[in-house]
């Protein structure tokens, strides 16, 4: 049986699934209308409380779509994040906050962090595991992007070598993210440290030419200004990793001695398997750490997955009120109908007749809020993920999945149950008592 | 089809309390009959037993079926089978055409029915002069009102019809037209026509007029005849 299950194709279970939680309200459906005609009467009674009504699908939107928009938003968020950090297999810091390191190293997020020597570099560089060994050096910036300092080799492994023009070839070129406003050919004067305390001025006289444009990576790389390592140091006035006779070359290797030191080194094995035995073999106390920003990312979404559970619970107390309130809605709402429905049962409709007459219309104002509360919660997800994307360039994209499907139909189907206890308790009132009312 | 009445030892209570007794009445197939009376008295009740709306106890036969001896779910069936109820106050869905409020009965109808009661509502509704259109039953005056209850109640050809105050909601000139049609319609087809009624308009052109007090049938206009 599992075996069968396991088998099918991801969208046949999904179907299968979803069929499965609409079955209570199909065959109650099924059973109540058949053979009748109750809608021209469920459309009498949703244009007799229009307004109510409306408040009522309004409310059943709202909280169905909280809860979609939150689940799909963290699902982006989560999935845009993982993307963004997909290419930092490794990354060697010193000791610290690994959380803080990554921010600072993947998501490229301001920070003061402390530096490796060129001696701990030297031994990451020179590992025969390791392929590429990057150091990054940033702190500067260029209207609002960083300006980080790296190696062609991590540019070149960065963007999968998708580079319009050219990759930096000597200290004062740059390549630049697709989202910089920077033209191939511009110049430009990076500015000492980033954000509003920016000394634009610091480095007068420095100007740095743009020759290549990455490729659009959904990462906040893409809002970054890479440049030569050896820049980065050089203007801010300290050796450049090089001794005086090997002139202008840029890149590794760095003589120890002349290396100022970087806040990380990414670094990219030739075997994936090779990256657990470098991280043993970074992490050395005291000097240098070793993480995989993929299992700091899962740290951190196992925090937000608890967040999410809370917040879900918070969301399922509300469609619970909502529902409840929708319930005691139909309530109201039959009783100020009940002289009509008595007069159906005085005409000779049969029971079943106003039952399906009034669970019709409760699962009329379900499946409109739930059908409103989808696109509720895609909105919601979609104009977060905009925010998120803008603000952190990690590219967060809101999509709908039957999961969250699934969850709506869960609730129409149970609320489409619970419909039912309307309709019954109106069969239980003497039909001559409410003609007479 | 029309059905003869034969009632005996009727008895409807409320609890310890009753509410109407009917020792003998009964009445040929196709009898129009008024039944007045002061408020409270039990015209209203009798008019329940009749369609089979309360409980009630002894014999109460409308052609060879005994009423108060019926489930009430075969009761329901009953009513919706052979009588046309009219109410006082219309009690239309205002947000549906006349066409759909007098083929109402349709809705729950076996699906080979639909047409025959939609056919005859709109025969009902243009007999008795209802505008035509797609304007809802809400815009439409009182008199306009009872008409479209009328025809709601003949769209399924009943033997009965069983109206209560049918124009008391109405001013007196709407009043004598819907006499008019309710008489000459009943007549016409054939069918057993019992109103509750302090319309002396109405009563006037009944065959026969019951009066109840105090629960109990105090006179019969139609066994002075006899």
């Amino acid at each position: 049986m599992r075996d069968s299950w396991d088998s099918l194709p991801v969208l046949a279970q999904d179907l299968i699934i979803a069929g499965a939680l609409l079955l209570p309200l199909l065959v109650i459906g099924g059973v109540l209308m058949r053979g009748f005609r109750p809608l021209p009467l469920v459309r009498a009674l949703m244009w007799r409380f229009r307004w109510a009504n409306l408040l009522f699908i309004l409310l059943i939107a709202v909280s169905t779509g909280m809860g979609i928009g939150l689940i799909a938003q963290e699902r982006g968020l989560r999935i845009g994040s993982a993307q963004a950090a997909e290419k930092f297999d490794l990354v060697v810091t010193a000791p610290g906050s690994e959380l803080t390191m990554m921010l600072a190293a993947v998501f490229l997020q301001p920070s003061a962090v402390p530096l490796l020597d060129g001696v701990a570099y030297d031994r990451i560089a020179n590992h025969p595991q390791v392929q590429i060994a990057a150091p990054i050096a940033f702190g500067d910036s260029h209207d609002g992007a960083p300006v980080v300092g790296t190696i062609t080799d991590f540019v070149t492994y960065l963007s999968d070598g998708r580079i319009e023009g050219r990759i930096f070839a000597r200290s004062g070129e740059a390549v630049v993210g697709a989202a910089i406003d920077l033209q191939i050919g511009d110049r430009f004067t990076p500015a000492h440290g980033r954000g509003s305390g920016a000394d634009a001025e610091a480095h007068e006289g420095v100007e740095i030419e743009v020759v290549g444009r990455m490729a659009r990576s959904g990462s906040p790389w893409d809002r970054a200004i890479l440049i030569p390592v050896e820049t980065v140091w050089e203007v801010h006035g300290l050796a450049n990793g090089h001794t005086f006779e090997e002139g202008d070359r840029i890149g590794p290797p760095f003589t120890p001695e002349l290396f100022p030191g970087t806040p990380a080194v990414i670094v990219h094995a030739g075997e994936l398997w090779a990256n657990y035995a470098l991280r043993s073999e970074f992490t050395v106390a005291g000097e240098t750490m070793a993480f995989f920003p993929g299992t700091v990312l899962a740290d951190l979404y196992r925090v937000m997955g608890d967040v999410r559970q809370a917040m879900s619970v918070m969301s399922i107390v509300t469609q619970v009120l909502v529902a409840a309130s929708v319930l005691l809605g139909l309530f109201i709402l039959t009783r100020l109908f009940q002289r009509q429905l008595a007069m159906l049962r005085a005409l000779g409709a049969p029971r079943r007749f106003v039952m399906a007459v009034v669970w019709g219309y409760g699962v009329t104002l379900l499946v409109a809020g739930t059908a409103l509360g989808l696109a509720f919660g895609y909105a919601a997800a979609l104009v977060l993920s905009r925010i998120v994307t803008q603000r952190t360039d990690i590219l967060v994209t809101a999509s709908i999945t039957w999961a969250e499907v699934n969850l709506a139909l869960g609730f129409l189907s149970a609320m489409s149950l619970l419909s039912l206890v309307p309709a019954l308790v109106v069969l239980t009132r003497p039909v001559v008592e409410n003609l007479r009312q | 089809m029309a059905m003869p009445l034969q009632i005996s030892d009727l008895e409807v209570r409320a609890g310890r309390r009753m509410l109407l007794t009917v020792a003998e009445l009964s009445a040929p197939a196709g009898a129009l009959i008024g039944i007045r009376g002061p408020s409270g008295a039990g015209k209203s009740t009798f008019l329940h037993a009749l369609s089979g709306l309360i409980e009630a106890r002894g014999r109460l036969c409308w052609g060879e079926v005994d009423l108060p001896r019926l489930r009430p779910e075969r009761r329901t069936a009953f009513r919706a089978r052979n009588m046309g109820l009219i109410f006082q106050d219309f009690l239309l869905f205002e947000e549906l055409s006349p066409q759909d409020n007098a083929g109402l009965s349709g809705l729950f109808k076996p699906r080979r029915n639909r047409e025959a009661i939609g056919a005859r509502a709109a025969k009902a509704l243009a007999r008795l002069g209802v505008p035509e259109g797609t304007r809802t039953v809400g815009s439409f005056s009182g008199g306009e009102r009872q008409r479209v209850a009328i025809a709601r109640a003949l769209a399924t050809d009943p033997g009965l019809l069983l109206a209560d105050e049918p124009t008391a909601s109405l001013d007196r000139r709407a009043a004598d037209a819907l006499i008019e049609d309710l008489t000459g319609l009943a007549r016409a087809g054939g069918k057993t026509l019992i109103a509750v009624s302090h319309d002396t308009h109405l009563l006037e052109r009944l065959d026969r007029v019951l009066t109840i007090e105090d629960g109990q049938v105090t006179e019969d206009t139609g066994v002075q005849a006899a």
